[in-house]
């Protein structure tokens, strides 16, 4: 009952005027940029971030969640109507999406992709309305120690998040604690790796190296990539009865196994796609249909998509880890608002968390009516020429980049994070470690300086107390169950010739 | 060369470039300690630990990729020709850009760049890249100082 007062205080905030219109602003900037060929939704909420920051926290987030959740939509456009995932996420979409287009029933994928994402994205909901409040409960249980446990289980997600190698996973997690520690030591305030540089101080900003390395070197990737859209028109995005009861199982199967693998931290949408698709496949009676205009095989991934997406709030918000790139950005943001996620934001920032979930509702109603009629300026906007597309996205960059403290030593970073995000990403080097370390970093530094503190240097403190103890033993778990789905995962992606692309 | 040749390749490289990122890493853990255990009393941890822990994880890392690692074999394609071109003009622009930003001001310094991007980089003809830019511009211009009043660096010329 609880719960329910909190979620009606929330859409009493949530549906202000400010808040709603931040709400559909974001659904729309999100897919707008999600559609634009090759750019997924890290690139989009990457682009976008920063023109959040001269909102009020609240807004701010609520427009980060609406641009989060319009890319995802608008990833899948590109995947079914260009064959083009932005993201990992929507490979399986294109096996079956791309030719339906091909066959003129594209408006039907799209219908479909938006249904399905409607359904799982508001199951997720639910599911993060009932069950994150029961994961923050925990949280005068915890203490340094803990927070430290659960560092080490958000660690976890670098497995997830680290393509074809660990290796080169793991390499770039580093960089990206070391990233970190550019700045001013947390003990004693001392610049730490500046090099006598004094704008190396105020330690990198998070805005300046996102825009780098998934905006800017988006551009130089796209540069080199022939991207033509189908001539096909797109006529209706409403499926007929027959399409619906065929595709019904499907979204409702790949929400759940969308939904309750994305409940684990160290699972990404890369994953659970994936396996969405194959269970579809193999439950088929006729699987060869699958690869060839399947519309299940639209339905499927996409729900396990969004449903993996939205479960990602609940470890999002009730932990402070990130499941997935856009989410470890979201992570991000909230800091950058002075709102630390973790066990103590429901207890500290009541308003603001149930104000964001009502938003999630909400925004998953307007992406669905902002979708169906709007998909014909989706597709023409997939035809918009890179030429036009790359300076525009640079422009832009630079502004992002310089906004957020009015620093030319932060455009400059950006550049430099650009042309390395380029190197990295044609050596097939996954990013997203890099970013998730960056963001943990100094949380992780901060909880075990104040672990050892407590204990007097002695690091069996993080075993004494049951509760680090079981986050360090889940983390454990965690790391094997990953090893398992990553490679699984990896294995589909070399089936379906999308090896460049990283989880 | 052969898969198993570049790949080991790969790793070496990797590996040496973990070293050095180590190195560093443990030589500013090493001057933080003097420093905490000069400066501050009876502190076990301080600025220097996690620091430490990064080197020595890099350091491992780096050992692991020398000795051991097969990173998967991988055949990188640069651009060349033309996009190789319209590449090198655009990151040679966005860098005269942040140069000319702070002396001609966010605006006028826009209206050029633009030009100039979608020019070289998009490879429109100038007629049309001058119709872009200047679309641009104002559209950027109504958006950041009208719409988001940012404040954008004013440079010698105020614009």
């Amino acid at each position: 009952m609880d719960v329910l007062a909190h979620l009606a205080s929330g859409f009493a905030a949530a549906l202000t005027p400010t808040n709603l219109a931040m709400a559909f602003m974001g659904s729309l900037l999100g897919t707008l940029v999600g559609v634009l060929p090759g750019l997924g939704p890290t690139a989009a909420i990457a682009i976008l971030f920063p023109f959040t920051t001269i909102l009020t926290p609240v807004p701010a987030i609520i427009m980060l969640a609406g641009i989060y959740y319009g890319a995802m939509y608008g990833g899948s456009t590109t995947a079914i109507l260009l064959n083009i995932p932005g993201e990992v996420a929507s490979v399986p979409t294109c096996l079956d999406g791309y030719p339906m287009a091909q066959q003129g029933r594209g408006g039907v994928a799209l219908g479909i992709s938006a249904i399905g994402s409607f359904v799982a994205g508001t199951v997720g909901v639910i599911a993060l309305t009932f069950f994150a409040p029961l994961l923050a409960d925990q949280a005068l249980r915890f203490g340094p120690p803990e927070y430290f446990g659960l560092m080490v289980l958000a660690f976890t997600v670098v497995v997830s998040l680290s393509g074809a190698s660990l290796a080169k996973g793991m390499s770039m997690a580093m960089l990206g604690y070391l990233v970190s520690l550019v700045g001013m030591g947390p003990s004693t305030a001392e610049p730490r790796f500046t090099f006598g540089y004094d704008r190396l101080m105020g330690g990198i900003d998070l805005i300046a190296l996102v825009v780098g390395l998934f905006a800017i070197s988006e551009v130089f990737l796209g540069l080199e990539e022939a991207r033509t859209a189908i001539a096909a028109r797109i006529t209706s995005v409403l499926p007929r009865w027959a399409d619906l009861r065929q595709a019904w199982p499907a979204i409702l199967r790949g929400t759940g196994i969308g939904f309750l693998l994305g409940l684990l931290p160290g699972c990404s949408p890369g994953v659970t796609v994936f396996l969405a698709y194959d269970v579809e496949k193999k439950l088929a009676r006729d699987p060869e249909r699958f690869g060839r205009g399947a519309i299940e095989g639209v339905a499927s991934p996409e729900s396990a998509n969004n449903a993996t997406s939205s479960a990602g709030f609940i470890p999002l918000l009730a932990l402070g880890i990130p499941a997935s790139a856009p989410l470890a950005i979201l992570l991000g943001g909230l800091m950058v608002y002075g709102l630390q996620p973790g066990p103590l934001l429901f207890a500290k920032n009541p308003e603001f968390v149930w104000t964001v979930i009502a938003s999630l509702y909400i925004g998953n109603v307007i992406l669905l009516i902002l979708n169906l009629p709007l998909v014909g300026i989706w597709v023409r906007l997939t035809r918009v020429p890179f030429g036009i597309l790359g300076p525009v996205i640079l422009l832009m960059s630079f502004v992002g980049a310089y906004s957020v403290r009015n620093s030319m030593f932060d455009v400059a970073v950006s550049l430099v994070c650009g042309l390395a995000g380029y190197v990295l990403r044609k050596g097939q080097w996954p990013l997203a470690p890099l970013l998730l370390a960056y963001i943990l970093g100094p949380l992780l530094e901060t909880n075990l300086l104040e672990s050892l503190s407590m204990s007097g240097g002695s690091p069996l403190i993080f075993v004494q107390r049951w509760l680090s103890l079981s986050l360090i033993l889940a983390a454990v778990a965690l790391l094997l169950t990953s090893l398992v789905l990553v490679r699984y995962a990896n294995r589909r992606l070399r089936e379906t010739a999308a090896a460049e692309m990283s989880l | 060369m052969t898969d198993v040749e570049s790949s080991r390749r790969q790793s070496m490289v990797v590996g040496g470039v973990l070293e050095l990122l180590a190195a560093v890493s443990l030589v500013e853990a090493r001057r933080l300690y003097r420093l905490r255990t000069d400066f501050v009393a009876g502190a076990v941890v301080g600025d220097d630990t996690f620091p430490m822990i990064v080197g020595v994880a890099l350091a491992v890392l780096g050992l692991y990729m020398l000795a051991w690692a097969r990173l998967p074999a991988l055949e990188v394609a640069l651009p060349r020709g033309p996009i190789r071109a319209r590449m090198l003009a655009g990151a040679g622009l966005l860098v005269a850009y942040a140069v000319l930003v702070p002396v001609l001001g966010y605006t006028a310094a826009t209206a050029v760049a633009s030009v100039a991007l979608f020019g070289a980089m998009g490879g429109y003809r100038w007629p049309v890249a001058l119709l872009l830019g200047a679309v641009t511009t104002g559209a950027l211009y109504l958006l950041f100082r009208v719409w988001l009043l940012q404040p954008l660096p004013s440079g010698l010329l105020g614009a």
